[in-house]
């Protein structure tokens, strides 16, 4: 066993000195968050460190939408899912169909469509929402959950398609060649080859989008305006247009949306943290 | 089973051109092999007929059926990659029957392939394993078996032992023959290794630089290069060749070169005065002691067993010799070089042209 020196020591020190406040700064919203979910309403804001009487009695008025901020919470819960999944799944589609052309197909001027698409990050997101939602509105589609899914993967894409092409990049050209030499299209190459292959990238990807379509505000809240349609990100915002807000209800509602992303987090961790890095590094 | 002909085949990428106009044919049934320094042009040929890179001039014909415009896959030929290129998400035997799944083959000819491929290639227990779980010999032979199950008119094979260690390699090679003699499809190898290149070859292609330098037998290249390059690139420890003055006078011819006359037969294709060098291969030549021949200091010694390797100075250049047994020389001592004169090569010095 070696022995401890001071120098270890004062490492190990130096290291808990950045820790514990770093780890302080990001669990203690949580707490905040925890300990309002569980406070009844007249002890939410008493400052104490844990609530005199702990109570489940918030989840149970968020559950059975029994606050008119909660009339549609289920609807609202859904409406997020529906949209977070059909953007992850539509991202997907478009980001592996554009990588596999760029990366594998050689297609003639891909590399200038994809840095193009990339080129758009330089723009905040917040100074496109106006154009973006003036182009909803040509369209017909405000107010229809379809304005924000495709508002979502147009901003998702560009970056799911470069970590793609990255990761596509690394497969060997040859088990294309073989591919070929055996008989196979470009739709077999792809469906038969190239998506297996790709499947750690994929799971990352799609959740990356699927993760960005759920907790997305600033899009949901300019494109959708019925109670019925919006997401509960946006429900969420509403609880403090009033002067009285019902803070235990809103961190209450706060805590389960956040549930869902971070399961997701957890089960595909090892493909998120795979994937997205294997596409980091250009080698 | 097929012939396969190039004619007059040009590649260029972009601007630079790499193939200047290759015409030869390959018999049906016969094992060819393309050799050549790494650059030459021999894997781009090789891919042009497997139809992975377009073919800028000439034209490429199998069986008389020019095939210039045909994808891969119609053109019935399979190749063995350097790097295997096995799909990693499927067993042995999906791998094997991938090709028979794309035609829609029916299940019972496909497995009657893939087990009549992997009899073949004694691999019949690794059928389910994935490529990961296989060494890198039976991963080759994977990728041979995938080539076999189609039964195509033309392999092509790609560099294949490149990435196997030195002993499985030449056991690789045997097997590779040995599978050819056994299904006599007419082959192409491409390998920039010359012992590879000789052992396995009916016939040799060398190529430099996009042009062919000569085409061969393994032994006719070896015993009678058309040019330099070939004598060097042929053979090893390769030939050794020294640069000197050709002399005629009386029906005796020698090469004036360090000092000293190495002995030539009379050439017709040169006159006296010329600038010429000198080859004769290392095995051609006998070291003694004592006695006639032309004087050497030993610098190195290096027995193999079966041979002794000697490196002599003579002069101010260095010559190779292998010798057939064991010898007792040692380090600075003085022997003296005897060459078979009858398998000497004079080359023009300008041209590098083989000289008779």
């Amino acid at each position: 066993m070696k022995r401890i020196t001071w120098k270890m020591v004062s490492t190990e020190a130096k290291l808990l000195l950045i820790g514990i406040p770093v780890l302080l700064w990001t669990i203690i919203p949580i707490y905040h968050m925890v300990l309002f979910s569980i406070s009844p309403r007249d002890q939410a804001t008493s400052g104490r460190l844990w609530p005199k009487e702990p109570t489940l009695n918030n989840f149970r008025l968020v559950f059975e939408q029994k606050h008119f901020y909660l009339d549609y919470f289920w609807v609202q819960l859904g409406n997020s899912l529906v949209i977070a999944l059909s953007v992850g799944a539509l991202t997907l589609a478009v980001s592996t169909a554009a990588a596999f052309a760029i990366s594998r197909l050689k297609v003639r001027g891909g590399r200038t469509v994809m840095n193009l698409a990339l080129f758009t990050y330089f723009i905040p997101a917040a100074f496109l929402a106006v154009p973006m939602y003036k182009t909803m509105s040509n369209y017909g589609l405000l107010n229809s959950q379809w304005s924000l899914i495709l508002a979502m993967v147009t901003i998702a894409s560009p970056y799911c398609i470069w970590v793609l092409k990255q990761a596509s990049d690394k497969l060997p050209l040859e088990l294309d060649e073989a591919a070929k030499m055996d008989g196979a299209t470009a739709l077999q190459l792809f469906r038969l080859v190239y998506l297996p292959l790709m499947v750690p990238s994929l799971v990352a990807v799609g959740t990356y989008a699927l993760l960005l379509a759920w907790n997305e505000y600033l899009y949901a809240f300019l494109l959708l305006s019925k109670a019925s349609s919006v997401t509960l990100a946006v429900a969420l915002g509403n609880f403090v247009a009033a002067d009285d807000s019902p803070w235990e209800l809103l961190m209450t509602t706060g805590l389960i949306y956040a549930l869902p992303p971070a399961a997701i987090y957890y089960t595909f961790k090892r493909y998120m943290v795979a994937g997205l890095t294997a596409g980091a590094v250009k080698s | 089973m097929a012939s396969v002909s190039f004619r007059k085949i040009e590649k260029s990428f972009g601007k630079v051109k790499i193939i200047h106009g290759i015409s030869f044919d390959i018999t049906d049934g016969e094992f060819v092999v393309l050799v050549g320094p790494s650059g030459c042009g021999k894997s781009t040929l090789l891919r042009m007929l497997a139809g992975l890179e377009e073919i800028s001039g000439g034209e490429i014909a199998i069986d008389d059926k020019v095939i210039n415009e045909l994808d891969s896959k119609d053109r019935d030929i399979a190749m063995v990659f350097q790097s295997y290129a096995l799909y990693p998400h499927m067993t042995v035997r999906e791998n094997m029957a991938f090709s028979l799944k794309l035609r829609k083959a029916d299940a019972a000819l496909t497995n009657q392939r893939v087990g009549d491929a992997a009899r073949i290639l004694n691999m019949e227990p690794l059928l389910e394993r994935y490529p990961r779980e296989l060494s890198g010999g039976q991963r080759q032979r994977v990728a041979m078996g995938r080539a076999i199950v189609r039964d195509p008119k033309v392999f092509l094979f790609d560099e294949p032992l490149s990435n196997l260690d030195a002993k499985l390699r030449v056991a690789m090679r045997a097997e590779i023959k040995a599978l050819h003699q056994r299904l006599k499809t007419t082959t192409v190898y491409v390998t920039h290794d010359q012992i590879e290149a000789m052992t396995m070859a009916d016939r040799i292609v060398v190529m430099r630089d996009g042009i062919i330098e000569q085409i061969g037998a393994p032994l006719e290249l070896f015993d009678r290069p058309d040019n330099l390059f070939v004598a060097q690139f042929i053979g090893s420890p390769s030939m050794n060749v020294l640069k000197g003055t050709l002399r005629q006078a009386d029906g005796r011819a020698w090469v004036e070169s360090q000092g000293h006359a190495w002995p030539v037969d009379t050439l017709t294709q040169a006159h006296d005065g010329q600038t010429v060098v000198y080859g004769v291969r290392p095995t051609d030549m006998n070291v003694s002691a004592t006695g006639q021949g032309i004087p050497a200091k030993v610098i190195v010694v290096e027995p193999t067993g079966a041979e002794t390797e000697l490196l002599l100075e003579v002069g101010e250049t260095q010559v190779i010799v292998v010798m057939h047994g064991r010898i007792s020389v040692q380090p600075d001592d003085i022997v003296h070089l005897e060459i078979a004169q009858a398998k000497v090569h004079v080359f023009d010095d300008a041209s590098g042209q083989r000289l008779e």
